[in-house]
């Protein structure tokens, strides 16, 4: 089997999420897509499993030039996805979901269906029973027999997206070396899709490397983890040229923090920033950093450790009576946490607006037309929120913060943005610096990281590790701590 | 410098809201027209159906008077429940609250006697019916939030509940006589009646007050427009600083209060007793009247009277002598529930319609709300 995806591309309104993506995938391989978040291979893979259409560009399988309308299409050209999240349905059995999507009149056949499911999950290595319950089952199981039920409908390509979070090692093991023994026996086209270097390393024969919507690499494993760390962030640092700002007093103090996210338990976090700081949080997606930084603004509970802010224990304090005492937190998906879609720019200003029974249209209409002049929003204050492009949700969202602020906790502050909003969101928020504000962000961008940061705190392995003069650091170096290989 | 518009609330683009009218107009022509045929099948005569539906209705001042106390009720659940819409909530259990309004309505009307003052007992009766309705909705908020029960379920399971210390109390400690209801209210404790007429102007006051503070609420205030912030969005809401979790128990506890009332105007005006079923389906009917405006909160009182028409005159072709329009009442309520559904699905065909990507969302709640719609008039027919 020989794929061409022959210069793929796809827009989100102004977000170009695949620009001209051409990518070669040959039978017999392992293939790794790699890039960080909203790199734009998940949209890459929807395209090719036939979760949704590129707007220009093609696919070729076997010099044949396909059009999919469905996934259902797309396996019955052979291609079946994984997602991370298995789609079975968890209140039946493992066999029933195998013939769930089998072609085949009114009463299934499932005793010749039994016979294949056993088949194959010996073949591979797997123990299903066939009459478990779904929900009975681990996610790796789940993974192994949505395997099993891709492979009962004949897919000769299986795209596998981060498969490896939240099973164990041994689990992992099972599932590469059924994995290995599909693509490098069976001929079998297998996409994995990861920012887990780890992964690719231990499983991968090629990669290609994905950022911000375009190839920017392709390499044949074995490969130095930290070329590709380097291709996935980025080829070199801009010179900073950064205005040092006195630093005042500690603001908030982080003590033995310990954070539970989904899949990792971050330890020992202990951190203290001073007023004026902007302190960047670097690391690999899911590393921990945005758990932390959301324990930070109270939305994460925090399992042990303490934090203060200005000698004041606010660890038991909740989201709300942190934002009193001046914390405040804008998180990186705008419509979904943070503004609300079908409020106008005006609605938005009256709701954090002083408190009192009534509302004050007049008020909140001279907010919103103020900050629309001194942030240069292109709205009117009657724009339902939506309406607005990213670049304009952001100033906006900036615009409602709160204003003095002790500690401004950011998630990507410039993500999806272009050059010019980037460049300005960043001078509003050296102005709140200036006026004493401490930042804390997490970027999947190096170069915004070392940019702007006065110190820099790199998540890996469920541990911060704390670089204090980010100036003299090489991509290397900091690419190397990313990867979690302690120098 | 252009004049900018004064208010800061959303404008809807005239071409479409004319495109909305014609899709519903549409709609409810289709609806009348099948009616018509249904009609002329079963060997009846549909212009004259209508006709006498609507001379029933509004022809005489007795008759438009019942449309106007048909409609109250219903009016005034339709309004709570506009409160609990707008924060996103799917006030399901507002039949339970208004069967409790009636209960607490009816702990102190049951001992009130002829010499008592209706200054005293009135204001205290209605005080108890809202306060027995917000306790009940109180009770699903909790659920939901300590509970992570979905609203809709524990309204529905506390819609049983209620249903059932009805049934216990009329059976047992409050039974009168032989029919499982209590005695008739003695005067003190009714609402009192215009002059020779079915009219309440206690009851009309009442609801008429409750929708302009609830419009007034939801427009005017902070608290409306967090309500407003949270039905669009809980999670931004909370981040831009409103307390969603707080605002979720009060939405309820208001819908709960209003709720009650309408328990306390069917027990203490309706029926004048607390009796089986005393909630009558009247939640659920304003449940389809709230859905039918889509919190456009003008049209409530407007398509609560004309909703009140169908019932109130069909109840005169049930006792038309003449063959060709005589119906049977629940065939009324089929039609009442017909045109709403129309309503409903013209607005779901329009939002399919707007190809907008964002408006992709949108489709799949209201497909909900038709589907749920589809369910509540199942029950009110039932209850017809």
């Amino acid at each position: 089997m020989h794929i061409e995806l022959e210069h793929i591309t796809k827009r989100f309104g102004a977000l170009c999420a695949n620009n001209a993506i051409s990518m070669t995938l040959e039978g017999g391989q392992i293939y790794a897509v790699l890039g960080e978040n909203g790199a734009g291979k998940s949209t890459l893979m929807k395209i090719l499993s036939g979760y949704q259409p590129a707007d220009t560009g093609r696919i070729v399988i076997d010099q044949q030039p396909i059009a999919f309308n469905s996934p259902a299409d797309a396996l019955a050209h052979g291609i079946g996805m994984l997602h991370q999240d298995p789609l079975d349905v968890p209140t039946l059995s493992v066999l029933d979901n195998c013939i769930l999507g089998l072609p085949g009149g009114l009463l299934p056949d499932r005793r010749t269906a039994r016979a294949a499911l056993i088949k194959t999950a010996a073949h591979l290595g797997f123990s299903l029973r066939p009459d478990a319950f779904i929900d009975s089952l681990t996610i790796a199981e789940r993974q192994q027999v949505e395997i099993v039920r891709l492979l009962s409908q004949n897919a000769r390509v299986l795209i596998l997206d981060e498969p490896t979070t939240g099973i164990s090692e041994v689990q992992k093991d099972t599932l590469f070396r059924s994995l290995k023994q599909l693509a490098h026996d069976d001929g079998l086209i297998v996409i994995l899709v990861s920012h887990k270097l780890e992964d690719v390393e231990k499983l991968c024969d090629q990669v290609y490397v994905l950022r911000t919507g375009q190839i920017v690499g392709q390499e044949r494993m074995p490969c130095p983890v930290v070329h590709l760390i380097t291709l996935m962030f980025g080829q070199h640092l801009e010179p900073t040229t950064r205005i040092a700002a006195a630093h005042g007093e500690v603001i908030l103090s982080v003590r033995n923090l310990q954070v539970k996210d989904e899949r990792l338990t971050l330890d020992a976090l202990t951190l203290d920033v001073r007023a004026g700081e902007v302190i960047g949080l670097a690391g690999l997606d899911g590393s921990g950093q945005q758990a932390f930084l959301r324990a930070c603004a109270g939305l994460y509970p925090t399992l042990q450790g303490q934090i203060l802010l200005e000698n004041r224990d606010i660890t038991p304090l909740s989201y709300h009576e942190r934002l009193h005492c001046g914390i405040s937190y804008a998180s990186a998906g705008r419509l979904e946490e943070g503004l609300t879609a079908g409020l106008t720019v005006a609605e938005h200003f009256a709701l954090v607006a002083p408190k009192g029974a009534r509302v004050d249209w007049a008020q909140a209409d001279q907010a919103a037309q103020a900050a629309i002049a001194h942030y240069k929003i292109k709205a009117q204050p009657t724009s339902p929120i939506e309406t607005l492009s990213g670049g304009n949700q952001q100033r906006v969202l900036l615009a409602l913060l709160p204003n003095p602020l002790k500690l401004l906790l950011l998630e990507s502050p410039t993500r999806g943005l272009d050059v010019e909003s980037a460049r300005w969101v960043w001078s509003q928020l050296l102005e709140r610096r200036a006026q004493g504000t401490a930042l804390i962000f997490l970027s999947a961008e190096l170069d915004e990281i070392v940019a702007y940061s006065d110190r820099i705190g790199v998540f890996s392995n469920g541990r911060m590790t704390l670089i204090d003069d980010p100036a003299h650091m090489s991509i290397e170096q900091l690419g190397t701590l990313i990867g979690g290989k302690t120098a | 410098m252009i004049a900018k518009p004064r208010t800061a609330r959303i404008s809807v683009p005239l071409s479409r809201t004319l495109i909305g009218a014609i899709t519903i107009v549409l709609a409810l022509v289709a609806v009348l027209i099948a009616i018509g045929v249904i009609l002329i099948l079963i060997g009846k005569n549909p212009l004259a159906a209508g006709e006498q539906l609507v001379q029933g209705a509004l022809g005489t001042a007795a008759s438009r008077a019942d449309v106007i106390m048909f409609a109250l009720p219903t009016l005034l659940g339709a309004s709570g429940l506009l409160i609990t819409f707008t924060a996103g909530l799917w006030n399901i259990g507002i039949e339970g609250q208004i069967t409790l309004g009636a209960i607490f309505a009816t702990i102190l009307a049951r001992s009130v006697t002829a010499t008592d003052s209706p200054l005293i007992v009135l204001p205290l009766e209605l005080l108890l019916a809202m306060l027995g309705g917000a306790l009940w909705a109180a009770l699903t908020g909790l659920l939901k939030l300590f509970g992570n029960v979905n609203e809709i379920f524990g309204g529905v399971a506390l819609n049983f509940v209620a249903q059932n210390i009805l049934i216990a109390l009329l059976n047992g400690p409050w039974k009168a006589g032989t029919y499982s209801s209590t005695a008739p209210f003695a005067a003190p404790a009714l609402l009192p009646a215009l002059n020779g007429t079915r009219l309440s102007p206690l009851a009309i006051a009442i609801t008429l007050a409750a929708y302009a503070g609830v419009v007034f609420t939801l427009r005017g205030t902070h608290w409306g427009l967090q309500l407003k912030a949270m039905g669009r969005n809980e999670r931004s809401a909370l981040l831009l600083g409103v307390r969603t979790r707080r605002n979720t128990l009060l939405a309820l506890i208001a819908c709960g209060a209003l709720a009650g009332l309408v328990g306390a105007i069917e027990a203490l005006f309706v029926r004048g007793k607390l009796a089986p079923g005393i909630s009558g389906g009247i939640g659920f009917a304003g449940t389809l009247l709230a859905l039918l405006v889509n919190l456009r909160a003008g049209w409530l009182p407007i398509v609560a009277l004309l909703l009140a028409i169908v019932p109130v005159g069909g109840l005169k072709l049930t006792m038309a002598l003449d063959e060709s329009v005589q119906l049977d009442t629940s065939l009324g309520n089929v039609f009442q529930s017909a045109l709403v559904l129309a309503v409903l699905l013209a607005n779901g065909i329009r939002a399919r319609w707007r190809t907008r990507p964002t408006m992709q969302a949108a489709i799949v709640p209201e497909s909900l709300i038709i589907s749920a719609a589809a369910e509540i008039t199942t029950h009110t027919i039932g209850k017809g």
